[in-house]
């Protein structure tokens, strides 16, 4: 009796030690790049974050391990998660404020967010430090990643969106190819010829696929805006005639049948599927398909958007941007690889040449590395529209997100659904819009 | 924070997967909701007795250890930071009130409740009478029945983001179901298109509803056989031998002695359908235009999208209270239609 007693007790110290091992287990393998570096010498370990899928995944490698190559001094590790996991994960990261574990480097979108949360290093210092170049940015696009006034992050891309357009269903229904300077009284000429409908009104074919989250476009073109000020907004103005005719313009090509509604386009499988399977005949689009496009061997090309008469060319600048851990214990290292990502001949040109990303940088996308001999054909369409970058596209401070999220989005997903007209549902966002500008205590 | 992450997991429905079904049939399902009832014997104040084996206690400490950390820390955590400014890296002041204020003055906090009084109000009613019918109908000595049991259960344990895939196809504008409803209403003359089942704000939370019922009303079901098997043969036989019909004899024998389970069932899912999450979160993203959003799914999104985990910690409080009170409200009423067969 006294023996089993004992050896029950036993057991369970011997479980617990396992238990409270395993607790602890985390801290040794995250503490191991520190012990290597000792041992090296002078080694630096870095971690860096991104998400992304497998294929994705295998592009950073080969960026990490030519940096590697370049910078034998500096070791970099990988933590990758799948974009549904990534922000919950990392937010757990930066919230347990271990700089064991908090990366060095990561990928991030939307920074002002996360540098009014105190968790990113201002890049200013570094930037002056090094003489590293801004103005190779396309216009705009630093905007997205700064945070008073002060750079938080290097944005990796651009977000260029473009018409792609199908050559063989143009020629099907004897329409010209877009040209550089069409526009929107040319695009519903084009767009009626190819529409195919049924018996009963019901479009078959589309001329149109495009997310309902690019409406931003037509309203920018038209002179229209989301919000005052960008910055630091005091009201909503999407009740502007102009803007209101912008968004007008987009819900009307749905209500036509021109266009695919945005609930329908995702239920088809988005616009990538629905432009290879030939049900729309062009897709407005950044230039993230393009891959796939070329993989499929399709006949396509692509063309600037096309503009109001009395409008400007528009693009929203912002792209998911590289930061440095306010709380990194390798500033130096994070900047030293930060700098090299972001360089002409760096990691910018790397993931040009593999085709995964529009570079941020204009020199680099003036290089071979973007000019290809690849479709589509008319790259200068995309150099075009990416000239022509500028904010207008979302808010850079810290609540957009939640003001976009739950309050714009949602009230315009009733005009894309057809239930309520432009200008209906403008001034029921606007209201909404100016009183949680107001609760959070915009203009500052 | 805990407290929050935890929420689309914590589904009565997920918790109780984890039990093997045949435990259902000996669930007590008395002592397991009214502990609080006259009939609990009392209790005698806990008191160290020397010769207790204290043993006892070192083995139930790695899970009690577990409680009080995961558990009870982090529910209290959350009630702290309901009553602070909190963003990603932790506390930076006390806000008093000031995230429940804000909250009752922001309309989405609203429409997500009233999207879920909608839910509540459609999908536990039809769960219970569904789940009823299907365990009555397989109640009965028909050819096959465990086929049928089997393939009516089938869906409880099938992963939801699957068939919340199916459904999406199913209910596509153009899909089977409209195809066929299109068909349907064309051959009866009726002027009516098919309804944009995911698309269209009318309808997106009935097609939450209807995943929701596919997913959940064969555990109903199982519950409810066994309730049906334990109630006695003999009050059959009697009620038969007095003339009784058979509608008679389900009024008035089988509902009121499976009523405990009806109660346990009401409560079950009506906690469940406060707190549901991922069938709208997979089924229509809580759109268009937050027409499906969910309480529960808005918590997350101000804890994860928005980063206000003082907000989000505050809405967790409100649906608790609310729950809360809703299941000492159904407690308090049940001695008005609950039937226990030992009083």
């Amino acid at each position: 009796m006294q023996l089993k007693r004992m050896m029950g007790i036993g057991v369970l110290v011997l479980v617990m030690a396992l238990v409270l091992s395993a607790c602890t287990g985390v801290a040794p393998q995250a503490a191991a790049p520190a012990g290597e570096q000792a041992a090296a010498g002078e080694t630096t370990t870095i971690t860096w974050a991104f998400w992304g899928s497998p294929e994705e995944a295998a592009s950073h490698k080969m960026v990490a391990d030519a940096f590697m190559a370049e910078h034998p001094e500096i070791q970099i590790e990988i933590w990758n998660q799948p974009w549904d996991d990534y922000f919950t994960k990392i937010q757990a990261l930066w919230a347990s404020g271990d700089t064991k574990v908090i990366p060095d480097v990561a990928f991030l979108w939307p920074t002002p967010r996360y540098a009014a949360e105190g968790v990113l290093e201002n890049l200013d210092p570094y930037i002056e430090a090094a003489g590293y170049d801004l103005n190779d940015y396309w216009p705009g696009l630093l905007e997205s990643a700064k945070y008073q006034g002060s750079v938080y992050g290097f944005p990796r891309d651009i977000e260029v969106n473009v018409i792609y357009y199908n050559k063989d269903m143009f020629d099907a229904a004897g329409v010209a190819y877009p040209s550089n300077d069409w526009t929107w009284d040319d695009f519903l000429a084009a767009a009626e010829k190819l529409t195919q409908k049924d018996a009963n009104g019901m479009t078959t074919v589309y001329a149109l696929a495009a997310e309902g989250g690019k409406w931003a476009k037509w309203v920018n073109q038209n002179g229209g805006a989301i919000l005052d000020d960008y910055v630091n907004p005091s009201r909503c103005m999407l009740t502007d005639p102009a803007s209101v005719a912008g968004i007008q313009f987009f819900a009307d090509l749905m209500n036509n049948g021109y266009a695919m509604r945005d609930a329908d386009l995702s239920q088809a499988g988005g616009d990538a599927a629905v432009f290879m399977s030939g049900q729309a005949a062009m897709i407005l689009q950044n230039t993230s398909r393009v891959s796939a496009f070329n993989a499929a061997g399709m006949n396509y090309d692509v063309a600037p958007a096309p503009i109001p008469a009395g409008g400007k060319r528009w693009n929203g600048a912002g792209g998911a941007a590289w930061v440095m851990s306010s709380g990194s214990d390798n500033k130096d290292a994070a900047w030293t690889f930060l700098q090299w990502l972001q360089s002409n001949g760096g990691g910018e040109t790397l993931y040009t040449e593999r085709g995964e990303i529009f570079p941020a940088l204009q020199s680099v996308a003036n290089s071979p590395a973007f000019m290809t001999d690849q479709p589509p054909a008319n790259k200068e369409a995309i150099i075009t529209e990416a000239a022509a970058s500028d904010v207008g596209g979302f808010g850079y401070f810290p609540e957009w997100d939640e003001l976009s999220g739950s309050i714009i989005e949602p009230g315009l997903q009733t005009v894309w659904a057809g239930e309520a007209d432009a200008a209906s549902a403008a001034a029921a966002i606007c209201a909404q819009a100016d009183q949680f500008l107001a609760d959070n205590g915009y203009p500052k | 924070m805990g407290f929050v992450l935890e929420t689309p997991d914590t589904s009565p429905i997920s918790q109780s997967l984890n039990h093997p079904i045949s435990n259902l049939q000996s669930l007590d399902l008395q002592s397991l909701l009214l502990t609080m009832t006259p009939h609990a014997p009392s209790r005698r104040p806990f008191r160290w007795r020397p010769d207790q084996q204290w043993e006892g206690y070192l083995f139930i400490l790695p899970s009690f250890a577990g409680f009080l950390v995961f558990i009870v820390l982090a529910v209290a955590m959350s009630l702290g930071i309901s009553f602070s400014d909190w963003g990603l890296t932790g506390f930076k002041s006390f806000a008093g009130l000031r995230n429940y204020q804000q909250l009752l003055r922001d309309p989405l906090f609203w429409q997500a409740s009233s999207n879920t009084v909608f839910y509540i109000v459609t999908i536990v009613p039809m769960q219970l009478a569904l789940g009823l019918i299907m365990a009555v109908g397989l109640n009965q000595a028909i050819r096959g029945v465990t086929v049928y049991r089997l393939i009516y259960f089938m869906p409880v344990v099938t992963t939801i983001v699957a068939g919340a895939i199916v459904f999406r196809l199913l209910l596509a504008t153009n899909g089977p179901v409209n195809n066929l409803l299109a068909a349907t209403l064309g051959g009866l003359g009726i002027p009516l298109s098919a309804p944009n089942w995911l698309g269209s704000t009318q309808f997106s939370k009935w097609s939450v509803v209807i995943l929701t019922l596919w997913k959940n009303t064969g555990f109903t079901m199982v519950v409810y056989l066994a309730a049906l098997q334990g109630v006695p043969k003999e009050l059959y036989d009697a009620a038969h031998t007095d003339g009784a019909n058979a509608w008679q004899r389900f009024r008035h024998i089988t509902l009121p002695l499976i009523s405990p389970t009806t109660f346990f069932l009401f409560i079950f899912q009506m906690i469940g359908a406060f707190q549901l999450f991922t069938e709208p979160f997979v089924m229509t993203r809580g759109g268009p235009a937050n027409s499906s959003l969910s309480v529960v799914q808005y918590i997350y999104l101000a804890a994860f999208r928005d980063i206000r985990m003082d907000k989000a910690a505050a809405m967790a409080w409100m649906l608790f209270i609310v729950i809360f009170a809703f299941t000492l409200f159904q407690n308090f009423m049940q001695k008005r239609w609950v039937y226990y067969e030992s009083e």
